[in-house]
């Protein structure tokens, strides 16, 4: 088995509040592995200490092996990784083919003295770029839609367009931040099937954070539980449905362990 | 009805404040002499039996009685005749009667010998007069009280034909289908559609900044001359603002350093450096861009609120510093430095005309690197950082790399601006570099239309060009200015040409504007 992503320990404080604590993972090559737990108890937080934006007081992230400690946001993604937001944060007044342009941003090379001059290399790279654009706008199913406003377009285009925004640098791990919060069924069962595409057809790796249990299920080879900041489970679908301190965390103790 | 009465009411009372603060700060006579000017009519003269002041004052508040009947009858749109006139009328009527109180009231304190203009000072005899026809002032209140509510009906009634008649409506589709019709030739699309077409236009305009300059005259080659380096700094600060979204208080400071450079290193006095202006033209540019390059260090990390006061403040040392006691033997002190040298080639010194080719071909040059840079990986970075720094990291943006790219550039583009300026001026001073620079730049760029190209210059022509041609509006230009923007940003928030995106999915569609431009 390949490791893609494995962490070893991370933690990370926020004052005296341990957000993320002591989490140990690995994420194999070529799955889809999820990360649950309640409101706050430190999901975000983890993907922005995986991302670079946060650095952890202990622990090390391995990317394939090779630490992503100390480096920028910009330099994590260099190395193969993309995220989307719970909160969809597109560039909102950029066409949907230039924020997808600016997710290529890290695979082009053309300098600011190159773009004046227009050297034979760059207007190649930008033609070759445009053409990716697209073929990525056809492969998140927004094909007509390029040239409108990315805050003009519905809810749905909008994750989805975030998704082939992220892909738009080749990246070897897909991180999504609750790719479904605010979709109905059927759109979460598109979603579903949309994540399996990016596995089974791109070969990348993802790491899921959800709230829709349902959509979890579905979809995960593997799930990981955190509550509190602490990783209280892993496993499979199953086991994770079955787990007695993961029915604690979501749902609460049964009253008759209080009233013993 | 009973809304349609308060609706009345109330733009009765809104146009009665609006002609009431236009004669309390003077403004109806400066417009009636204005419209006397355009009509050019003698002072002696007569027409329709008033001196030709009162007539041109008469046309004046006439035009916004006609306003207050349009403006009446388009609100009530699908009303029948007599209500829109009804309206009209009670609209005219208080109007009417704001304006005839503050009539008779200023007449006879005038009457009596009080002098308003102590407290008021554009409130002068004269100007009351004026506003009371020359006549006495009760006969004076009940003119504009008659006036008033006469010209809003026939503003309403006028109005009311034209909507029902769909005049505008007819003539714009017969414009329409023409245009249309003249597209459809084969020929004509074929050659809109082509290359060829914006070569042709952008000859035509070649042409027209070729030859103007021969024919204006030395004042309009001097305003045109201004205009063209506002351009300059516009552009600048629109990749710093309008792309980047890097709100820089202080662009002054580039300009000023580009202006000291030239200055200091070709004027005889302070330090006898008399060097060729073509060697300082590139050194004003280079100084500007490292301190560009130096600035970015203190405030990478500072996002909008605190890097525009953190700006504004650098701004402001630069200016200060170059009229400080302590730095006189090197800037000149507050007094500045005089005789800076032109441009010379080959013996042959630039004239007034051939100084505005030069600003015109930097302009240019301002432009193609603009596009450019738009167009390609770095544009869609700084676009990408205005809209969101966080994200546009998490795409493998570095940030620090394409701030410092943004800060240089514009500010090559400023000092750029500044050694056109000084060299023109053959001087520069600390007063050449105040705030107000800087906020007249940051207006250029936002009235005509934040990361626009077309949009800064005509934002330079607004805010540079047209207190030149308004000249006689001189006294009312902050007033002018600040109702424009106002106006500006309610009418059109994206300003008067607002950037329009390139189309990439369909590039070659047919009938796609955005790509030929």
């Amino acid at each position: 088995m390949i490791v893609a992503l494995e962490t070893r320990g991370v933690v990370k404080q926020f004052g005296g509040l341990v957000a993320v604590n002591n989490v140990d993972l690995v994420v194999p090559e070529n799955s889809i592995f999820s990360v649950i737990g309640p409101n706050g108890a430190g999901k975000t937080t983890f993907y922005n200490c995986i991302t670079g934006f946060y650095t952890p007081e202990k622990g090390d992230v391995l990317f394939y092996g090779e630490s992503l400690l100390g480096l920028s946001p910009d330099q994590i993604t260099y190395h193969g990784i993309a995220r989307t937001y719970q909160n969809i944060r597109l560039f909102s007044t950029m066409s949907a083919i230039e924020n997808i342009m600016v997710g290529e941003h890290s695979r082009l090379n053309a300098s600011w003295a190159e773009a004046i001059i227009r050297t034979p290399r760059m207007v190649k790279e930008e033609k070759a770029a445009v053409e990716e654009a697209r073929r990525l706008l056809n492969f998140v199913g927004l094909a007509g839609l390029g040239d409108q406003a990315a805050r003009n377009l519905p809810y749905g285009a909008q994750r989805r367009l975030e998704i082939a925004r992220a892909l738009a640098s080749k990246p070897k791990l897909l991180l999504l931040d609750e790719p479904t919060a605010g979709m109905n069924p059927n759109e979460t069962a598109e979603m579903v099937a949309f994540v399996h595409r990016l596995r089974d057809e791109l070969g990348i790796s993802i790491l899921l954070i959800e709230h829709d249990m349902r959509m979890v299920m579905g979809v995960s080879d593997r799930i990981a539980v955190l509550d509190y900041g602490e990783k209280i489970a892993e496993g499979s679908p199953t086991e994770i449905q079955n787990n007695p301190r993961v029915i604690e965390a979501y749902l609460g103790k049964p009253m008759s362990e209080y009233e013993a | 009805m009973k809304t349609q009465l308060k609706s009345s009411l109330n733009a009765g009372i809104t146009f009665g404040i609006v002609s009431l603060f236009l004669y309390l700060i003077g403004f109806t006579t400066t417009a009636s002499q204005i419209i006397q000017n355009l009509l050019k009519l003698k002072p002696a003269s007569t027409v329709l039996g008033m001196d030709s002041l009162t007539f041109s004052f008469a046309l004046f508040i006439g035009l916004i009685g006609l306003w207050a009947g349009v403006n009446q009858a388009r609100s009530q749109k699908g009303q029948p005749f007599g209500t829109v006139l009804l309206s009209a009328v009670l609209t005219g009527l208080v109007h009417g009667l704001i304006v005839a109180l503050a009539a008779y009231i200023t007449g006879s304190l005038n009457a009596s010998g009080v002098k308003m203009n102590t407290y008021l000072s554009q409130l002068l005899p004269a100007s009351v007069k004026l506003f009371l026809f020359n006549q006495t002032p009760v006969l004076g209140a009940l003119s504009q009280l008659a006036f008033l509510t006469l010209t809003a009906l026939v503003g309403a009634a006028v109005t009311y034909g034209l909507m029902v008649s769909n005049v505008f409506g007819k003539l714009a589709d017969a414009w329409r289908s023409m245009w249309k019709q003249v597209n459809a030739v084969p020929a004509i699309a074929k050659f809109r559609a082509s290359p060829y077409f914006s070569y042709v236009m952008y000859s035509l305009l070649l042409l027209v900044m070729v030859f103007v300059p021969l024919r204006a005259g030395q004042y309009w080659n001097y305003t045109l001359g201004t205009v063209g380096i506002y351009v300059l700094l516009g552009l600048g600060l629109n990749i710093v603002v309008g792309l980047a979204g890097l709100l820089n208080l202080g662009y002054v400071a580039f300009f000023a350093i580009g202006a000291y450079t030239v200055a200091l290193l070709t004027s005889p006095a302070p330090h006898g450096l008399v060097w060729n202006f073509w060697l300082v033209l590139p050194l004003g540019i280079l100084a500007a861009t490292l301190v560009g390059v130096l600035l970015v260090v203190p405030v990478l990390r500072m996002r909008g609120d605190y890097l525009a006061i953190v700006t504004l403040g650098f701004g402001e040392i630069i200016r200060i510093l170059s009229k400080s006691d302590a730095l006189t033997w090197l800037t000149g002190g507050p007094k500045g430095v005089n005789n800076v040298g032109g441009p010379v080639l080959f013996g042959w010194v630039f004239d007034d005309v051939s100084y505005l080719y030069l600003i015109f071909l930097s302009v240019l040059l301002a432009i193609f690197v603009t596009r450019r840079l738009q167009n390609s990986r770095v544009g869609r970075a700084w676009e990408s950082m205005r809209e969101d720094e966080t994200v546009s990291r998490a795409m493998g943006i570095n940030i620090l790399k394409h701030k410092v790219l943004a800060f240089a550039i514009g500010a090559a583009f400023a000092g750029l601006g500044g050694v056109l300026f000084a060299a023109r001026n053959q001087f520069t001073g600390p007063e050449d570099h105040n705030m107000m620079v800087s906020i007249n730049v940051l207006s250029a760029v936002i009235v005509g239309g934040m990361g626009s190209i077309p949009g800064v210059i005509a934002g330079a022509f607004v805010l540079k060009g047209l207190p030149e041609i308004l000249r006689e509006l001189e006294n009312y230009r902050v007033l002018a200015f600040a109702t424009l923007l106002v106006v500006m940003m309610l009418v059109r928030p994206a300003g008067i040409l607002p950037a329009s995106r390139r189309k990439f999915e369909h590039e070659n569609a047919p009938g796609n504007e955005g790509s030929k431009q």
